[in-house]
């Protein structure tokens, strides 16, 4: 045993090699970005990089809620109805005349407060994040159309559509708000105690339990967080178009949950990357915009957009099962006699040594 | 039952349990026990697999609260209802199967549930990585123990270093007491060697200790008494210097005392 390593001053919040792999997936967006160029000189403009920024920027905001609830060993599939719910209440509040700020908060207090029926549902009631949200997507979606089936909402006032559509210093404010909720979502998943105990539930909840960490708590508020980010896209997208109605955000959790996937994050839980889920987004939104550029048919869009989803997700199955005994656990392999180093999965029982 | 004295000095009571019980369903997993534990001791538990060992564990650990019984710890009645009132308490718990985050490095897992943190621009509080990867250096090599990667997830350590953050975990508080469930299992003899050693420095160092192991050969290299269990009973408590392995075999195997 060594102790060179313990000298080196980088003080590592994450693991290093979670680092690299985030590196890995931003040298593929360059690398893909420059072949688009090659291909179609269209694609390299500023202009355009914006536009995909801009388009990326609601994906963003929600994949790094989403990298929490996924790194806690979760899942939200009700983010896309959430949307729709949070801002056709809203908006027929402003358009009503309640004041936009107060318009605002009330999307945001809307998702903080589904995140806590939610999170509640999972960490109390013991159902399946799975299940749990897929009863939530229905039912969000289902009250959206409840309220204004068919309705187009249109006409926010300048205060509200600033968030989606004002420039300030060259740069779209969605793209500055994205950037933020990026900056701030990795502080709190790598340097808070909150994101600790996170990764802590996502990679082994009892151990967590045991340690200390108040594990329904941290789960409630996972899902908190991920309605206030839900939220936060929801105004950008309402925003933008300047317009809602109770069928937007339909499939949008796929979207969000592949960008979370293809940055890196286990769906087994217990590591994630924020940074990841970024490049993630971002990926996605490149691809979109170079098949459109391109001609690409939408359906055939979507074809490809499942394709990259399955091979992140493919890679990132083969990466978990280089770390064998996390592999074998995940799997409940009984361990194999062969192995030269002690199992350290569950617990190993000595029962030869009694008589 | 027999309770002999904890030897030649009349030792303060770390410990005190009385008619602890616990059941599962109709399963008495835990049936009255009561002993005691004195300072500085190392006390073995043993038993068969089921014997209910570890669930009187959980009862001290504060992570499975009993159904009856008392727990006093120096003298004093607690109620353990979680794993912060059992470490407040001043118990320290090693839970079969390690109860380690795979997922986390060494410092995240030594200071879990109990980080350091520091402000970020003076007011925001975030968690200190320096001082808690100082600090896990410094408590380590108090043991004389170095691992290399402490920045990889423990998955990536053998048996015998995840054992050891596993351990460093409970001398981090001020324990007075250690409970320890299996921390021999899977290690292999060199590695089983350094922690009985590690088991002996904390002895050393006052902390009275619970150790379940179902190597009787460890058993009676470190305990000062052996206490031993069958179908949630306490059968028995003996002083490992007065008895031998056969009679403990004896009384795992048959319950009966003699
Ligand atoms: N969570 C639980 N629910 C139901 N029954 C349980 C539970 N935990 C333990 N038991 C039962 O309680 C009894 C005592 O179990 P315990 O884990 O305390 O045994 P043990 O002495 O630690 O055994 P081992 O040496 O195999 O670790 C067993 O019969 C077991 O099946
Ligand atoms: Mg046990």
């Amino acid at each position: 045993m060594t102790s060179n390593a313990n000298s080196e001053p980088g003080i590592g919040h994450a693991d290093r090699r979670w680092l690299f792999e985030g590196i890995g997936l931003t040298a593929v967006i360059l690398a893909l970005a420059i072949l688009f160029i090659l291909i179609n000189p269209r694609f390299g403009t500023i202009a355009n990089f914006i536009n995909i920024l801009t388009q990326a920027s609601f994906i963003i905001v929600m994949a790094v809620g989403m990298t929490f609830v996924i790194t806690s060993a979760g899942i939200d599939l009700s983010v896309g109805s959430a949307v729709a719910f949070i801002t056709v209440v809203a908006f027929g509040f402003i358009k009503g005349g309640l004041n936009p700020l107060l318009g605002v908060a009330l999307m945001f207090a809307l998702g903080a407060f589904l995140g806590f029926l939610t999170g509640s549902l999972v960490a109390y009631v013991k159902i399946p994040p799975f299940i749990t949200t897929l009863g939530m997507m229905a039912a969000l979606r289902g009250l959206a159309l409840v309220h204004s089936a068919g309705e187009m909402h249109f006409g926010l006032p300048t205060s509200v559509t600033y968030v989606g559509q004002g420039v300030l210093g060259g740069v779209p404010v969605p793209v500055i708000i994205s950037l933020a909720a990026a900056v701030f979502g990795a502080w709190l998943f790598n340097r808070t105690r909150f994101g600790l105990h996170v990764r802590a539930i996502g990679g082994n909840r009892e151990a967590a339990r045991l340690a200390g960490v108040p594990v329904n708590r941290v789960e409630v508020m996972v899902y908190v967080l991920m309605g206030l980010f839900t939220a936060l896209g929801g105004l950008i997208m309402m925003a933008r178009i300047d317009s809602t109605q109770a069928t937007i955000g339909t499939a949008m959790e796929i979207h969000v949950i592949s960008a979370v996937i293809i940055g890196g994050t286990s769906l087994f839980g217990g590591r994630g990357s924020v940074y990841g889920s970024v490049m993630g987004a971002l990926l996605l939104a490149m691809m979109t915009n170079a098949l459109i550029i391109a001609g690409v048919d939408f359906f055939w869009q979507l074809v490809v957009m499942g394709g990259i989803v399955l091979i992140a997700v493919a890679i990132s199955n083969l990466r978990e099962q280089r770390i064998p005994a996390l592999a074998q656990f995940m799997r409940r392999e009984p361990s194999g006699g062969a192995e030269s180093e002690p199992a350290r999965g569950p617990a190993q029982k000595q029962g030869g040594t009694l008589s | 039952m027999t309770h002999e004295g904890s030897g030649a000095l009349a030792a303060a009571k770390v410990l005190n349990v009385v008619g602890l019980t616990k059941s599962y369903g109709g399963l008495k997993a835990v049936d009255d026990v009561s002993f005691e534990v004195f300072e500085g001791e190392i006390l073995a538990l043993v038993g068969d697999n089921g014997a209910g060992k570890s669930t009187l564990v959980k009862a001290l650990a504060g992570a499975q609260p009993p159904d009856g019984g008392r727990i006093e710890i120096n003298g004093v009645s607690h109620q353990l209802n979680s794993p912060r009132d059992a470490g407040e308490a001043g118990i320290g718990c090693l839970h079969q199967g390690l109860g380690l985050v795979d997922t986390l490095n060494v410092p995240e897992n030594v200071f879990l549930g109990r980080e350091l943190l520091t402000r970020l621009l003076l007011v925001i509080p975030q968690l200190d990585h320096r001082q808690m990867r100082e600090r896990t250096i410094e408590l380590l090599s108090g043991f004389g123990i170095s691992l290399p990667r402490l920045n990889d997830p423990v998955i990536r350590l053998s048996g015998g270093q995840r054992q050891t953050v596993a351990i460093s975990r409970l001398l981090l508080q001020d324990v007075r007491l250690v409970v320890m469930d299996e921390p021999m299992a899977a290690l292999g003899v060199e590695e089983g060697r350094r922690v009985l050693d590690l088991v002996r420095t904390m002895r050393d160092r006052g902390i009275s200790i619970i150790i379940i192991s179902h190597n009787l050969e460890h058993v009676f290299q470190l305990a000062d008494r052996i206490a031993i269990m069958k179908n949630g009973r306490l059968i028995g408590v003996v002083r490992s210097a007065a008895t031998t392995r056969d009679e403990v075999v004896r009384m795992i195997t048959f319950g009966a005392a003699t």
